[in-house]
């Protein structure tokens, strides 16, 4: 082992100053990795309210093909300190009709949770959400109502969502218009 | 400094430290290479040497009596809990009439009544509530934490108080190694790190068991073990009902009844056993089980390492030991690898000279880490932090909407955008999986601040 | 407070304090801890940290005998004493500082040296569950363990010397029913479905909405049926491979249960046999041959025996535990009912077994209850007995340990220690004073011969390492707290394995090396 130090030196009294400028915390070296190598496909979009602060932003999703064509849809990520050990949480921000979304914007991904790992970053959770609109999955619902109607008629299920991104009622729930513009 | 008796120079005859100048004042043939026996060992103990102790529950009220008893005299310790009742099966230095009291200041009063030897110096405070300043005056960091933030956090400042010399090599007087140990009921580790030399926390961030997090579905829709009911009251219907109208605590007891009383609901509704009361406390609470005796032996193992590394009586472990005595006592050490591509470990500040910081731009910057054979970056992102503390990104080409916040920047001289000599930049680039760390070094010193 | 308070079962206060360490060994383990009386022989570091160890989780009862008085030198190791007690009875002084931890424990002391019991007090020992003694000479410890080993009482013997630790543990016999396996088997009957599960086998659809247990089910009879030779399971990685695919073959989406039966092929299989360890126990002439006087334990092995032997076709009783699997809430719910019934309904048998075991050794019928039957159907698998061996036997020319010292020569080895701590003692016993207490050099040549000579005894021809001796003299006697405080945090961790008869307790040397941080079991 390298010979350390000599703890004896009387180095702590006349100690002398280092940089007293404070240090980025390995949460934030992280995430600034994670969002200056985001390579996101050209349906979705980032929005960082303030520029400075990394670990709260926006991601913007507008399928171009699928059941949710035309939508747009907003998802809030916050990443907390334990960042990567704990996944960020996000939260959907836009009420949408989809199996795996529930109305208070709760999102079933297994990467969002059960199956997180440290090195999944950013861009996996994109891609993962960006999935979830081209192919949502009735098998884990959140919104049972939403994944019954997928399983037994298309059409229908089809039919809902459309009404639902233009600004309308699904049964007894109203949606507000998330149509892009 | 405190001076803790008339004369010190007699308390080190005190008889009670006859054991430890056997250890401390006799050559051995196991005694590290270069172990000076003599008197002074024990006097830098009781004198010079200061340890801080992060954390004053099961581990830490350990640490406190060992490393007192074992000859250190100035001991400082921190944490911002407060004392509970279900703390008393291990954190001795606790009794029921401290319930509600601060875990740093009552174990310290009780160490320093016990053990005249030793002075404790107690902080309530958060980690985080302390800067470079405070930690460098210590010798040594123990922690004793159930937190993997905190970890991490002083992991951070440890890495960030090494200083370089001008070859870039440590300069070794700046390393203030950390012995950190952590159980989960009948298993443990302790660990020795050299900031910078051997293994850091983000290095083996991997050896810290991921937290138990059930898919959402499940517990919406197909909820099958108790757990899942907990989780789902927990989660989705204290959200939406919100009962007290306060967010969720753990340690109110009407929270835990409502969580309880709603999940065995859902799980009879389910038809699902085993919903009960403690249950419902551990996973909302997240609970580790503890025990006194994990505590005591990984606590002493710890306590062993600051001992050797503080008195060089014997080389230190190296680096990581496991602990389980589920079957049988089972110890196992081993080496945890430095990891080189380490986010935080593995960033040596590179200084940047800058000519003059008045006319060189951000862009200019840019520039030199993209074209010089030095770096060969593609495109970097910077950040840095402010005087005042502020996280600041100076540039990010990869994302749209901070790379339109930050554009100004580019053309900004850096006296401009208020970077003094000395401040570091962090960069990340897709070349690397490291972070780098930029120490700007201005050849001219007037700035022309804005 | 001006809400009323909740209704539910909010835990009891001593529940409460207990909290995180019930969590551990559960109520039933706790109530056991709280009912048994240890005594502590000498005051010493590693044995007030053992005791420590006791009494935060709540022991019932301890009793501290030492004869010596408190002086300064005591203080400087050891967190159970302080300056007010300087030349009062040490038994005194630290029985109170250790009672001070926890008011639920009964503290109590004799100012007596464990010799002066031996000889004047010879009942003194017999009422305790276990005893803990530190830092005895040869001589003494010898009578101790002799004396215990008579009573059947258990003994945890401590040392603490320098940067050295050892733990032994003297015990006659003892059964653990909940060894609390770190990674259990789950045992699925999947191979030999019992009536129940086959109708629940054969009668449910397989969608992608069931456990993987009934696609498993459903591609392993495939797979049977491909087999020429009539294998009933897959025993090797080819096998397990063939059943894997069949099963993928037949995947349509990405189902996750048929993903989660994948996954399964290479743990599914193979429990619910009697492996070695139980198989022993059944064989051991205290379970073949009951009496009156035998251990619940044994009256419900050889019930246990019996219903595997002669009413379930080998089998173990089913545990009935279900892991989790994905899976809609009814098909698994009634999936789980199915194991947890069939597990009653053994169990039951083997409780019947048990009551007539009872009834024709004329012993009481509450003698076992149902609960513990239950329990020990359910952790059959991972039953065992420990029988433990004298500590005066490691000091006899006949000891059966020759082959074992022999073959870890005994230089540079963690062994070489445990036989330099004994040297050591004999040094105490022999010379009356400490080695290297004041001139190292000169005892490390008398302690040299003293452990020569004790190995020869042994009919040994291993030798000690000279550096080993010099390190033993250079701590001329010193105890080490932080050393002491790690033996004591193992020593109590394994009274409590012996008292709440959960966990496997060493057997039955621990050897300690602060120095390397190294550790070793042996069996001496």
């Amino acid at each position: 082992m390298i010979k350390l130090f000599t703890l004896k030196q009387q180095k702590k009294d006349g100690e002398q100053k280092g940089s007293q400028q404070k240090k980025a915390s390995a949460a934030q070296l992280r995430i600034q990795k994670d969002i200056n190598e985001l390579n996101l496909p050209n349906t979705c979009a980032t929005d960082f309210p303030d520029p400075n602060d990394l670990l709260n932003f926006k991601l913007i999703i507008s399928p171009d093909e699928g059941f949710y064509r035309d939508g747009r849809f907003v998802f809030n990520f916050r990443v907390g300190s334990n960042y990567p050990h704990e996944p960020p949480k996000v939260k959907c921000a836009t009420q949408v009709y989809h199996p795996n979304i529930d109305l208070d914007g709760n999102v079933c991904l297994n990467i969002l949770r059960e199956d997180w790992n440290p090195v999944l970053n950013i861009n996996s959770i994109v891609y993962g959400l960006q999935f979830l609109f081209l192919e949502p999955n009735p098998e884990d619902p959140l919104n049972k109502e939403a994944a019954d109607v997928l399983q037994t008629n298309r059409r229908q299920f089809e039919n809902n969502v459309k009404k639902a991104m233009r600004g309308g009622c699904v049964g007894e729930t109203y949606f507000e218009c998330c149509l892009l513009k | 400094m405190s001076v803790h008796s008339p004369n010190p120079g007699l308390i080190l005859q005190s008889k009670r430290f006859n054991g430890l100048r056997n250890i401390l004042e006799r050559e051995g043939p196991f005694c590290k290479d270069g172990f000076a026996a003599s008197s002074e060992n024990l006097e830098f103990l009781q004198t010079k040497c200061q340890v801080l102790i992060i954390g004053a529950g099961g581990l830490g009220c350990e640490l406190l009596k060992d490393l007192a008893l074992m000859g250190f005299g100035n001991l400082h310790v921190i944490d911002m809990d407060t004392i509970e009742l279900s703390n008393l099966n291990r954190q001795f230095l606790f009794r029921r009439t401290d319930i509600g009291a601060s875990k740093a200041e009552c174990a310290a009063r009780f160490i320093n009544a016990r053990v005249p030897t030793c002075r404790v110096t107690p902080h309530f405070k958060k980690i985080q509530d302390f800067d470079e300043s405070f930690y460098q005056q210590f010798h040594l960091v123990v922690c004793g934490l159930d937190s993997i933030v905190a970890r991490r956090w002083i992991n951070g400042m440890l890495l960030s108080m090494l200083r370089y010399e001008e070859d870039g090599t440590i300069d070794t007087s700046s390393i203030v190694p950390m012995i950190d140990g952590g159980t989960e009921g009948f298993k443990g580790n302790a660990r020795v790190i050299l900031p910078g030399f051997t293994a850091c926390i983000e290095c083996t961030l991997d050896l810290f068991p991921p937290q138990v997090n059930y898919p959402l579905c499940t517990i919406a829709n197909t909820p099958r073990l108790p757990e899942h009911c907990i989780e789902y009251v927990k989660i989705i219907q204290w959200e939406k009902q919100n009962p007290f109208g306060v967010p969720l605590d753990g340690d109110d007891p009407q929270h835990i009844g409502w969580i309880y009383e709603r999940a065995l609901e859902r799980s009879n509704e389910f038809n699902i056993t085993g919903v009960t009361y403690r249950l419902v406390q551990g996973v909302v609470k997240h609970i580790i089980p503890a025990v006194a005796s994990t505590n005591a032996a990984i606590a002493a193992a710890c306590a062993l390492e600051v001992f050797k590394l503080a008195t060089s009586c014997y080389d230190s472990m190296a680096n990581y030991l496991n602990f389980n005595d589920l079957d049988g006592i089972y110890t196992y050490t081993y080496e945890a690898e430095k990891s080189e591509n380490c986010l935080a470990c593995s960033n040596t500040p590179q200084p940047l000279p800058i000519e003059d910081p008045n006319t060189t731009t951000l862009e200019d910057v840019i520039k030199l880490l993209c074209d010089s054979p030095r770096f060969q970056l593609k495109s970097p992102a910077l950040t840095t932090v402010m005087k005042d503390g502020k996280r600041r990104t100076l540039y990010m080409s990869g994302v749209k909407s901070i790379e339109e916040a930050t554009r100004k920047n580019l053309t900004q001289s850096l006296g401009e955008l208020g970077l003094h000599d000395g401040q570091q930049l962090t960069v990340t680039d897709a070349t690397s999986p490291s972070a780098m760390t930029l120490q700007l070094k201005y050849q001219s010193n007037e700035v022309e601040m804005v | 407070m001006s809400s009323p308070a909740p209704k539910s079962p909010e835990l009891s206060d001593k529940s409460k304090k207990y909290d995180r360490q019930i969590r551990l060994w559960g109520e039933h383990g706790q109530t056991l801890l709280e009912a048994a009386t240890v005594c502590l022989v000498n005051v010493t570091a590693v044995g007030c940290e053992t005791a420590k160890g006791l009494v935060l989780p709540g022991i019932g009862g301890f009793t501290v005998a030492d004869g010596s008085t408190v002086k300064e030198e005591d203080l400087g190791n050891n967190f159970f004493l302080d300056s007010s007690y300087l030349g009062k009875s040490k038994a005194l002084a630290c029985m109170q500082l250790l009672q001070e931890l926890n008011p639920d424990v009964n503290g109590d002391y004799v100012d007596e040296s464990a010799d002066f019991l031996l000889a004047n007090r010879p009942n003194f020992f017999d009422s305790f569950d276990l005893v803990i003694a530190s830092n005895l000479n040869e001589q003494t410890l010898l009578l101790l363990a002799e004396r215990l080993w008579e009573l059947n009482v258990p003994l945890i013997y401590c040392r603490s010397l320098g940067m050295l630790g050892t733990i032994r543990l003297q015990i006659r016999e003892h059964c653990i029913v909940e060894a609390h396996p770190d990674n259990r088997q789950f045992d699925l009957r999947l191979e030999h479905p019992f009536d129940a599960l086959r109708e629940h086998l054969d009668g449910t659809e397989v969608t992608s909405k069931v456990p993987w247990l009934l696609v498993l089910h459903k591609y392993l009879n495939v797979w049977q049926k491909q087999q020429a030779d009539g294998t009933q399971t897959p025993r090797n990685y080819k096998e397990k491979n063939q059943l894997k695919e069949t099963i993928r073959e037949e995947m349509k989406a990405d189902e996750e249960n048929y993903e989660e039966a994948i996954k399964a092929v290479n743990t599914a299989f193979g429990a619910g046999q009697v492996p070695k360890s139980l198989k022993a126990i059944f064989e051991d002439d205290a379970c073949e041959q009951l009496n009156k006087k035998s251990n619940v334990f044994w009256i419900m092995a050889k019930a246990l025996k019996h219903f595997v032997i002669h009413e379930n076709e080998g089998h173990l009783p089913l545990p009935g535990v279900l892991p989790d699997m994905t899976a809609n809430t009814d098909s698994y719910i009634a999936l789980q009912h199915i194991y947890r019934q069939q597990a009653l309904q053994d169990a039951d048998q083997v409780y019947h077994k048990c009551q007539e075991y009872l009834k024709q050794l004329a012993l009481p019928a509450d003698s076992i209850d149902e609960r513990s039957v239950r329990l020990i159907c359910k952790e059959a698998a991972g039953l065992a007995v420990i029988r433990g061996t004298r500590i005066a036997e490691e000091y006899e020319k006949s000891s059966r340990l020759l082959p074992l010292v022999e073959d870890n020569e005994l230089q540079g080895n963690l062994t070489a220690y445990n036989f330099a701590l004994r040297a050591y003692e004999r040094f105490l016993s022999e010379c009356g004073n400490i080695p290297g207490e004041c001139i190292v050099e000169q005892d490390i040549g008398r302690l040299k011969s003293i452990a020569a000579k004790m190995l020869s005894d042994l009919g040994m021809h291993a030798t000690i390492s000279d550096d080993v001796l010099h390190e033993i003299c250079r701590y001329g006697g010193a105890e080490l707290h932080a050393v002491s405080a790690f033996i004591g945090g193992c020593a109590a961790q394994e009274v409590i394995k012996i008292i709440t008869k959960q966990y496997k307790p060493i057997d039955n040397t621990f050897i300690y090396n602060a120095i390397t941080t190294e550790s070793v079991t042996l069996k001496l």
